[in-house]
Parts: structure tokens; C-alpha cells; sequence
């Protein structure tokens, strides 16, 4: 496999979040070198993400068996589909990061329609707590903590209902008992001031 | 599931989330292919959730690597998007299937075009072999067939046709095209695995609401192609499953999912 630098970028995307040491650029330079079959690149993509693409799919599966084995899927589709990945439409790690999610996602949602499962009230404290947990021990953990917690309650619980618990906005609003345009809006809201906390982005 | 006749660009959150599905996702979407505002929105909103990911970034067990790097070698990568595969769009469109094939959901111009020539193929293949055995099994039965064969090309060639693909988990593949627009759907599989005689494998329609039976698949399947089987009264959220029931069928699956779709 050959190791021949990638093509410049013609539009580089948005600054993305990335992991220490790898800034968007060079993901996204990985990216289209993986898009070329370059074994080295995938593996250097792989040590970039793999931890952020199993955390977050755990988040959401929770099944840490069932993590990796989603985990491993998207971590393949990274590889199998590198060439759909486009700039100028998000930098890299929001890419990687919304394939991991989206099919954890799906996940849990197949299996919750193949039980026909009735969404458990429960759930709306518990979501929030244990991702509060998980993301007590690094800088980021507390960056992101620290936005989270400057959202309103419902603001913040439509977030993390929808985000780390996979939970449609329809199913969201039903959890918190609130009607499903404040949940839209306060979704919508919510994460427009958690960008700005964060400062990705323009 | 109601419809929203609100601004569709409150959903942008939900939709840089993954908290949309169905009916609103494909509307959303829509909506984003001709919303400059809005794809610049969502754009920033999904670098935020990049980082309530890279929140949530756990040390993934050696062994997940060797498994990814391993299958990796074996496994052949898509294509780019080029004007060559896919057919002449306007600019709307080409933003919107940027879009979605950057969402890892291809739209329709992308890859439609090539998997419904290559399904189309495969149809025209089977139609021909049922042809033949209806014809020589039972005469009548050919209109049938026929007519069959005339809303199997339908569904595939609907505008909003959808293509599914997936493994049984028993042994061997589905692939279902739905057309939401029809409301119907066509199924096929290969390579299932024989059942006993007692046994039959049943399809299911599985909604918000629950499972409905969708039909019995002929025969046992085993070593060849199943179908295409016509299934209508689809609805939004609908998804394809498939069990192992007792000959004849249950009005509710009795046994474990083998494929969901």
C-alpha cells in the first residue's frame, strides 16, 4: 500500500473535536488517503477514533458485547465508505462520529420494535446520570460537562435523552411528558448553545 | 405517527441528533437540500455532538482492532461519488444527495440508477424462472404471476424506492425494496437454510404499534432464491422482519427475529 500524501482538501470543513494530537486536518487527510485502499492510514484513522466511535455507541447500546460488535460495523464502514466522506460538509470527526451514532441508534431501535417494547419512564434521570458519570475522568469530559450543565433542565435532558440514550424527539417529548414542538425547539436550542459553549464550529 | 406541519427547520437539532426517523427524517431532509441556512446549521450541530461523543471515549480492547484492521483487508470500498455513476442532477438535488451519501444514506440519484439496474436484472431473472414453473405447474396461474411481476417492477422503479440488504441470521441474505409512496414492498432471499416440514418461515411487517404478518415465504428456500414476494399496506416506520413459525403461520411471531430490515 502506498503512503503518498493525500490530496489537499479543495474546501476545508469546520474545525471538528478531535482526538489529542490528531487536529481535523489530518483526519480528514487520512480520510482521503483510506478512500485510496492505504492500509496505514486506515490504522492511524482507526487509533484516532476507535475509542471515541466505541464510547459513543456504548453510550447508547449500553450491551458492552453488542458495543463492540456495533463498534466494529462502523469502524468498517469507515474503511468501506471513506470516499463519501465530503469537507465541505463537516469536518471528519463529526462524520465518523455520526456513522458510530447513527447506527448504534438503529440498533437499539430495531431491537426496540422487534419487542414492541413500551419506553420506560424511568430512564429520563438515569440517562443523564450515568453519562455524568462516564464523563467525569478527562479535560474534555468536563468541557463537556461544563456546557451541559449550563443548559436549561429541559434543555439539557431533551439532549441527552436524544443523544446518549437514542431516543427519537417524539419519544423524547413522551419521556418528559412535554409537548413534541418544545421538545423540537428546546432540542434544537439546547444544542445551538452547547456549540457555542464548546466553541466548534464558525 | 402525526404529521408536523411546522417549520421543518425547528428540526434541526433533532435531526444532527438522530432523534428524527421515518417520515420526518425523509421530510427534513428534503427540506436541507434546498435550506442553505439550514445545512449550515446542522452542520455546526453535529460538530457539537462530535463532541458529546468524544465525551463518552472509552479504550476499545485490543482485540477490536486486529478484528477491524483484519476485515478490513477484506472487504472492497465504494466508489466515489462522480458524475459518471451517478445520472444528471440539478444542484439541488446534487446537494441534497451530498448530503446523504455523506449521512451514509446514498441518495437516490447516487446509487439508485446502478442497484436498480442490478436488482432489476435479478428481478427480470426470477420473474422469468417463476414464469416458467407457474406455467408449467398451473396454467391460470401465469396472469398471476404476471401481474405480479408487473407491480415487482413497479415498486422497484418508484422514485422513492428504498433498497435493504441484510444477512439472515440463520443463514443466508434478504433484500427488500419499499416504496412508502405505494405503501408496498418487495421481498426477496436467497440461500435460507431448510426447515422442517412443520415448519415455514413467515414475514413481518414491525411498526411503531407492533408486528403484523406479512406472509409465508414459499417452499423452504433452501439453496435458492425466494420471491419476490409483494407485501403492501406498508406504513411509515415500518420495518421487515422475518421468524420461523409453525406451517401456516402465527397471527404474532413466535420465535426469535432472524433478519430485521
Amino acid at each position: 500500500m502506498s503512503f503518498t500524501p493525500g490530496r489537499r482538501n479543495p474546501r476545508s470543513g469546520p474545525a471538528g473535536d478531535d482526538a489529542p494530537g490528531v487536529p481535523g486536518d489530518e483526519l480528514a487527510l487520512l480520510l482521503t488517503r483510506v478512500a485510496r485502499g492505504d492500509q496505514p492510514a486506515y490504522e492511524a484513522l482507526y487509533d484516532a477514533t476507535a475509542s471515541r466511535v466505541l464510547g459513543i455507541v456504548r453510550a447508547v447500546v449500553r450491551d458492552s458485547a453488542q458495543s463492540e460488535e456495533v463498534a466494529q460495523e462502523v469502524l468498517l464502514d469507515v474503511w468501506r465508505s471513506a470516499s463519501r466522506f465530503d469537507p465541505a460538509l463537516g469536518s471528519a470527526a463529526a462524520w465518523v462520529t455520526m456513522l458510530a451514532h447513527r447506527r448504534a441508534v438503529d440498533r437499539v431501535r430495531s431491537e426496540q420494535k422487534a419487542a414492541a417494547r413500551e419506553i420506560r419512564t424511568a430512564t429520563a434521570d438515569i440517562a443523564y446520570d450515568e453519562v455524568a458519570e462516564a464523563v467525569e475522568t478527562r479535560l474534555e469530559r468536563e468541557r463537556v460537562r461544563r456546557c451541559l450543565g449550563s443548559l436549561t433542565p429541559l434543555q439539557r435532558e431533551s439532549v441527552t435523552l436524544a443523544y446518549y440514550s437514542g431516543y427519537t424527539y417524539r419519544e423524547v417529548a413522551a419521556l418528559l411528558g412535554v409537548a413534541v414542538g418544545t421538545v423540537k425547539t428546546r432540542m434544537r436550542d439546547g444544542l445551538i448553545r452547547l456549540r457555542d459553549c464548546l466553541g466548534v464550529d464558525q | 405517527m402525526t404529521p408536523d406541519r411546522e417549520d421543518p427547520h425547528t428540526l434541526a437539532g433533532a435531526y444532527a441528533m438522530d432523534a428524527t426517523d421515518g417520515e420526518d427524517r425523509v421530510r427534513f431532509e428534503q427540506h436541507l437540500a434546498g435550506c442553505e441556512s439550514c445545512q449550515q446549521e446542522v452542520r455546526g450541530l453535529r460538530e457539537a455532538t462530535a463532541a458529546l461523543a468524544a465525551a463518552t471515549a472509552v479504550e476499545p480492547p485490543a482485540a477490536l482492532k486486529d478484528a477491524v484492521l483484519h476485515a478490513a483487508v477484506h472487504t472492497r470500498q465504494l466508489p466515489p461519488m462522480t458524475s459518471q455513476n451517478a445520472e444528471p442532477v440539478t444542484a439541488r438535488r446534487a446537494r441534497y444527495r451530498g448530503w446523504r451519501a455523506w449521512a451514509g444514506r446514498p441518495g437516490r440519484a447516487g446509487w439508485a440508477p446502478r442497484l436498480v439496474a442490478g436488482l432489476a436484472a435479478a428481478v427480470v431473472v426470477l420473474a422469468v424462472a417463476f414464469g416458467i414453473a407457474s406455467y408449467a405447474h398451473m396454467q391460470g396461474g401465469l396472469d398471476q404471476a404476471q401481474n405480479r411481476d408487473h407491480t415487482v417492477a413497479a415498486v422497484l422503479s418508484a422514485p422513492d424506492a428504498q433498497m435493504m440488504r441484510g444477512h439472515v441470521s440463520t443463514g443466508g441474505t434478504a433484500t427488500v425494496v419499499m416504496s412508502h409512496r405505494m405503501g408496498m414492498l418487495v421481498f426477496t432471499a436467497a440461500d435460507l437454510p431448510a426447515l422442517p416440514t412443520t415448519k415455514s418461515y413467515e414475514l413481518w411487517l414491525i411498526g411503531p404499534s407492533g408486528s403484523r404478518p406479512a406472509g409465508m415465504l414459499a417452499g423452504s428456500g433452501h439453496g435458492r432464491m425466494v420471491g419476490p414476494m409483494v407485501v403492501s399496506g406498508i406504513s411509515g416506520g415500518d420495518r421487515v422482519g422475518l421468524t420461523v413459525e409453525p406451517v401456516g403461520g402465527s397471527p404474532r411471531p413466535t420465535s426469535r427475529l432472524i433478519l430485521l430490515l
